[in-house]
C-alpha cells in the first residue's frame, strides 16, 4: 500500500495542532490550576456544534442566500448550498469561520464557567469531575437523539475548512495545517505567559491549598471560574478546527474516549508544564496515526481483530504506567515558573 | 393516559429500580470502604452481562448457573483491577484525582477489550439465551419470568449484602474501615484482606446486576456505561454514603425514568430521547440543592 | 488596636475559649502563653477570622470584625501566621513570599499575558521580597522549593511571608518552634526590629518563655479557655497561680 508521505505529514501536523490546543487547555485547568476536567469532550463538542449551526444557518445568510433546513427532506439541497458557497466564495467562508471561532470560544467558555458553579457547594472536589463527565455524555446522547442541532444521529457533512476553495487540495491542506499550527502556537504563548505571571503563581497556590489561599485574601471561587472559562473557550476553538478538518459533525466523535486521549497527553507529557502538553500531544498524535495505519495494514493482511480498539487500550495502559512509574510526566513541572525569579537576578541558588 | 400504560411503566420502574439498587450499592460500598470513586464500576456490570451471554450461549441457559458465573467472573475481574492497578498505585499515596484517573483508564481498557472481542466474534446486540415465558397475565398486566428473576434476585442480593454488613465479622470490619481507616489499622484489622474481599463482593454484585440487566434489555460493550449514569444518580441521592438512601434513590431514578418520562411524553409530547437527561438533572439538582441527598443529617 | 470583648467559642460541650477579654495596644509586642490545650491557637483563629466566635466582640482598628471572613480581615491588615507552616510546598520561597501581596496587577487574567502591564510592579515586589527574605536569612534560598527547606527555614519563610502583606498587626503562633536557640533569638530580634522600624504590632504565642520574657511588653496567660493572668513579665513570673498552672500539674 502506498502511503503518501507528504499528505500524511500534513494530516499529522494538523491533528497535532488541534490536540495541542486541547492539551494546553486541560493542562491549564488541571496541571496548573488543579481543576479536574473530566468533561473535555463536551467543550470540544460545543465547538463542533457551533460550527454545525453557523455553517447551516449563518453561512447562507452571509452569502446572501436563504437558509435551508439542513435536516429532513431539504438535506441534499442544504448540503449542496454550503458546498457551493465554500467552493466559490472564499471571503464569505473565511468570515463565517472566524465568526464560528469567536462564538464557539464564547459559548464554550460560558458553559465551562457555569459548570464550575456547582463545584462551589460540593462536599468533595471530585464531584465536579463526575458532573463534567456525566454532562459530556448526556449532551452527546441528547444531541444524537434530538434532531435540530446537528441532525441527530445523521450528523452534518460538508463543514469545510476555510481554504477549501483552492483547487489544489494539497495546498489547501497545507494552508489549513499552517493556520492550525499558528493558532496552537499562539495558544502556547498565551498559556506560557499566563503561567509565568503573578496569575500563574495564584493558580498554583489555589491548586495546592485553596484554604490557605483564601486566608491570604484570594478569591478562589472566582479564579476557578475564570480558568474554566478560558480552558473551555480554548477547547471550543479546538472543536471548531476538529470538525472543519474532518468536514463532518457527528456527536459520536465526542465520546468519553476523547477526554481520555487528552488526559493521556498531559500526563505523558508532564502535568503543569506547557511544553510537556505539546510533547504529549505530539507523541499521542503520532501513536494514534501509527495505530490507524497499522489497523488498515493488518485488515488488509486478513487480520481479523479490529485494531482501532487497540488504540484505546494502548492509551489506557500508557496512562496507568505513567501514573505508577512517572507521575510527573516526561517533562516535569519546572520549579521556578514566574518571571519574578529572573527579575531578582542571580541571587538565589537553587538546591 | 391508559391504566395499562401506567401499570406497565410502574412495572418497568420496579425492574429498573431494583437493578439500579443492586448496581448502586456496590458503588457506595467502594466509596465508603475503599474510599475510591470507581469510574470503572460500569465495566464490571458489562463484564457480568457478557459472561452471562457467553454462558447462556455456550454452557447452560439455567438462570442460576448464568447468574452464578456472572458473579464469579466479575468478582475476579474486580479483584484483578485492585491487585494490578489500584493497590500498587495506592502505596504511592496519590491524590484522589490520580486514583480516579486510574479507574477511568482501567474502565476504558476493559471496555475496549470487550469491544475487541465483540467485534471479532460478532457479539453485538444479542440477547442472553434465558428462555422467556409469560407467568402472569390478566386484563391489566403481563408479567414474564424475567420480571420474577430480576426483581426478587436484586432485592434478595441487596438484603444479603445488608446482612453481611451488619451481622458478619467481615461486615463489621468493612464498616470499621469505612468509619476510620487509621484506627482500623491500629486495632489490627487485616485491611488488605478486607479490601480484597470487598472488591470480590462489589464485582460479584455488579456482575449479577449486569447479567440481570442483560436479560432485561440486551448486551453490548456499552451496556454498563449507559446504565452508570442512572446508578450515579442513585448514589448521589444516597448522599454517596448511605445504603438506604441509595436504594431509595435507585427506585426514585427508576420511577423518574419510566413513569415520569411516560407521563411527560404523553401530556407534553417530550421525546423519549430526552430520557438519559433525567439522571443527569437529578444529579445536578441534588448536588446543588441538597448535597447530602435523601440522608437525614 | 486590637480588642476582644468577652469572646467565646464552643465546640459542642467543649469551651475552647471562654469569655476572653484582652487588648493589644498599637506598636506593642504582647505575649500569649499557657499550657497546651488552653485555647491559645483557637483564640488566634478567632481573631484571624478562620473560626467564627460563639459569642463576644472583636474590634480591630476601631472596626467590628467579629463577623468578617478571613480574607476580609487579612485585607484590613490583621495577619496570622500558622503553627504548622502553611506554605505552598510546590512553589519557591520567592513565590511564597510574593503570593500574599494584595492588588497585584499581574494577578488579573486580563492583564496577566501582557507583561509590560505588571512588569514594573513585579520587579518592585520581587526586590522587596528579596529584601524580606534576606532579613529572615533566606536570601540564598529564593529559588528553592519550599518543600526542600529545613523546618527552621520554613518557619522563617512563614514569618517573611507574613511581612509581605504589609500587616498592621501580626499574630504569630509559636514562631520559634523547632528552631535552634541562636536562630530563635535572631527571630525575636527581627520582630523587635520590625516593631521599631515599621511600627508593626505583635501578638505572639510562644512556649520558650525565657526568650519571650526578654522581648514582650506584657503577657496574657490562658488556662482552660480563660485568661487567668495578665501583666508585665516580672509580675507574671512571680504570679503564684501561673506557676501552679505551669509547674504544679
Amino acid at each position: 500500500m502506498n502511503i503518501d508521505l507528504f499528505a500524511t505529514t500534513i494530516a499529522l501536523l494538523t491533528f497535532f495542532g488541534i490536540s495541542a490546543i486541547m492539551a494546553l487547555s486541560l493542562n491549564l485547568e488541571y496541571g496548573v490550576a488543579g481543576i479536574p476536567n473530566f468533561g473535555q469532550a463536551l467543550f470540544v463538542s460545543i465547538g463542533a456544534y457551533t460550527a454545525g449551526w453557523t455553517y447551516t444557518r449563518l453561512l447562507p445568510l452571509l452569502a446572501g442566500e436563504a437558509v435551508i433546513d439542513p435536516c429532513g427532506s431539504t438535506l441534499g439541497q442544504a448540503l449542496q448550498l454550503r458546498s457551493t458557497i465554500m467552493k466559490t466564495m472564499p471571503t464569505v467562508g473565511l468570515t463565517n469561520f472566524v465568526i464560528t471561532l469567536l462564538i464557539a470560544a464564547l459559548i464554550g467558555g460560558l458553559v465551562g464557567y457555569l459548570a464550575s458553579y456547582p463545584a462551589l457547594r460540593l462536599k468533595q472536589e471530585w464531584y465536579l469531575g463526575l458532573v463534567l463527565l456525566v454532562g459530556s455524555e448526556i449532551v452527546r446522547i441528547v444531541v444524537r437523539g434530538y434532531e435540530p442541532i446537528i441532525c441527530g444521529n445523521n450528523g452534518l457533512s460538508a463543514i469545510a475548512q476555510p481554504f477549501h476553495w483552492l483547487r489544489d487540495s494539497t495546498l489547501s491542506s497545507l494552508l489549513f495545517a499552517g493556520l492550525v499550527l499558528t493558532v496552537a502556537g499562539l495558544v502556547y504563548l498565551y498559556c506560557e505567559r499566563l503561567v509565568r505571571s503573578p496569575y500563574g503563581r495564584l493558580l498554583k497556590a489555589v491548586r495546592e491549598n485553596d484554604a490557605v489561599a483564601t486566608s491570604l485574601g484570594k478569591d478562589v471561587a472566582r479564579i476557578r471560574g475564570q480558568i474554566m472559562f478560558i480552558g473551555s473557550a480554548l477547547a471550543g476553538v479546538a472543536g471548531v478546527f476538529f470538525v472543519v478538518n474532518s468536514g463532518y459533525a457527528s456527536a459520536n466523535d465526542y465520546v468519553v474516549a476523547l477526554t481520555l486521549d487528552v488526559w493521556v497527553m498531559i500526563v505523558l507529557g508532564g502535568l503543569g508544564n506547557n511544553r510537556g502538553a505539546l510533547l504529549g500531544a505530539l507523541l499521542i498524535t503520532i501513536l494514534d496515526r501509527l495505530t490507524a495505519i497499522t489497523a488498515i495494514r493488518m485488515n488488509m493482511l486478513g487480520f481479523q481483530w479490529e485494531f482501532n480498539y487497540v488504540r484505546y487500550i494502548l492509551f489506557g495502559v500508557i496512562l496507568l504506567l505513567m501514573l505508577r512509574y512517572r507521575p510527573q510526566g516526561l517533562l516535569p513541572e519546572p520549579t521556578q515558573t514566574t518571571r519574578a525569579h529572573e527579575m531578582l537576578g542571580a541571587e538565589g541558588v537553587a538546591k | 393516559m391508559s391504566t395499562t400504560l401506567l401499570i406497565d411503566s410502574l412495572i418497568r420502574s420496579l425492574q429498573a429500580g431494583s437493578l439500579y439498587a443492586l448496581m448502586a450499592v456496590g458503588l457506595t460500598l467502594t466509596l465508603t470502604v475503599i474510599k475510591l470513586p470507581n469510574f470503572a464500576h460500569a465495566e464490571l456490570i458489562t463484564v457480568g452481562a457478557y459472561t452471562a451471554l457467553l454462558v447462556s450461549l455456550g454452557i447452560s441457559a439455567k438462570p442460576l448457573i448464568v447468574l452464578g458465573l456472572a458473579f464469579g467472573v466479575a468478582a475476579i475481574v474486580a479483584l484483578l483491577c485492585h491487585r494490578v492497578v489500584y493497590r500498587p498505585l495506592a502505596q504511592q499515596k496519590p491524590s484522589t484525582y490520580t486514583m480516579i484517573l486510574a479507574s477511568f483508564a482501567t474502565g476504558l481498557i476493559i471496555r475496549y477489550i470487550l469491544f475487541l472481542l465483540a467485534e471479532r466474534f460478532a457479539l453485538f446486540d444479542l440477547r442472553i439465551g434465558v428462555p422467556q415465558a409469560i407467568w402472569l397475565q390478566n386484563d391489566w398486566v403481563t408479567l414474564t419470568n424475567i420480571f420474577f428473576w430480576v426483581v426478587p434476585t436484586s432485592i434478595a442480593l441487596v438484603i444479603v449484602l445488608s446482612l453481611i454488613l451488619n451481622y458478619t465479622a467481615l461486615g463489621r470490619d468493612m464498616r470499621a474501615l469505612a468509619d476510620n481507616l487509621t484506627l482500623a489499622r491500629i486495632i489490627g484489622i487485616p485491611v488488605d484482606r478486607v479490601h480484597d474481599l470487598t472488591w470480590l463482593l462489589v464485582g460479584g454484585l455488579a456482575g449479577v446486576a449486569g447479567a440481570l440487566w442483560g436479560i432485561y434489555t440486551f448486551v453490548e460493550p456499552l451496556v454498563g456505561w449507559l446504565a452508570i449514569l442512572s446508578v450515579f444518580a442513585a448514589t448521589v441521592l444516597g448522599g454517596m454514603t448511605s445504603f438506604s438512601g441509595t436504594i431509595l434513590g435507585a427506585y426514585l431514578v427508576g420511577f423518574s425514568e419510566n413513569v415520569i418520562m411516560q407521563v411527560l411524553n404523553h401530556y407534553t409530547g417530550l421525546d423519549f430521547s430526552f430520557k438519559p437527561a433525567i439522571p443527569f438533572i437529578i444529579i445536578i439538582f441534588v448536588l446543588l440543592i441538597r448535597p447530602q441527598g435523601l440522608k437525614n443529617n | 488596636m486590637l480588642e476582644l470583648q468577652n469572646v467565646s467559642k464552643h465546640f459542642g460541650n467543649l469551651r475552647a475559649v471562654d469569655g476572653v477579654s484582652l487588648r493589644v495596644p498599637q506598636g506593642q509586642i504582647i505575649g500569649l502563653i499557657g499550657p497546651n490545650g488552653s485555647g491559645k491557637s483557637t483564640l488566634l483563629s478567632l481573631m484571624a477570622g478562620t473560626v467564627q466566635p460563639s459569642g463576644g466582640k472583636i474590634l480591630f482598628d476601631g472596626h467590628d470584625i467579629t463577623r468578617q471572613t478571613a480574607d476580609q480581615i487579612f485585607q484590613r491588615g490583621l495577619v496570622r501566621s500558622f503553627q504548622d507552616p502553611s506554605l505552598f510546598f510546590r512553589m519557591t520561597a520567592l513565590d511564597n513570599a510574593l503570593l500574599p501581596v494584595n492588588a497585584q496587577r499581574g494577578e488579573r487574567p486580563t492583564h496577566a499575558p501582557w507583561h509590560h502591564l505588571w512588569r514594573q510592579q513585579e520587579q518592585t515586589l520581587a526586590s522587596r521580597a528579596g529584601g524580606v527574605l534576606d532579613q529572615v536569612q533566606l536570601g540564598k534560598q529564593t529559588n528553592t522549593l519550599a518543600a526542600n527547606l529545613s523546618g527552621g527555614q520554613m518557619k522563617l519563610l512563614e514569618l517573611g511571608r507574613s511581612l509581605m502583606g504589609a500587616p498592621k498587626l501580626l499574630l504569630l503562633d509559636e514562631p520559634t518552634a523547632g528552631v535552634a536557640p541562636a536562630l530563635a533569638y535572631t527571630i525575636f530580634e527581627q520582630i523587635e526590629h520590625l516593631r521599631a522600624t515599621q511600627g508593626i504590632t505583635f501578638l505572639i504565642i510562644e512556649h520558650r518563655l525565657e526568650i519571650l520574657f526578654d522581648f514582650v511588653d506584657s503577657l496574657y496567660v490562658m488556662h482552660l479557655g480563660k485568661v487567668i493572668a495578665q501583666g508585665k513579665p516580672d509580675a507574671i513570673a512571680a504570679n503564684a497561680q501561673v506557676r501552679e498552672v505551669y509547674f504544679g500539674e
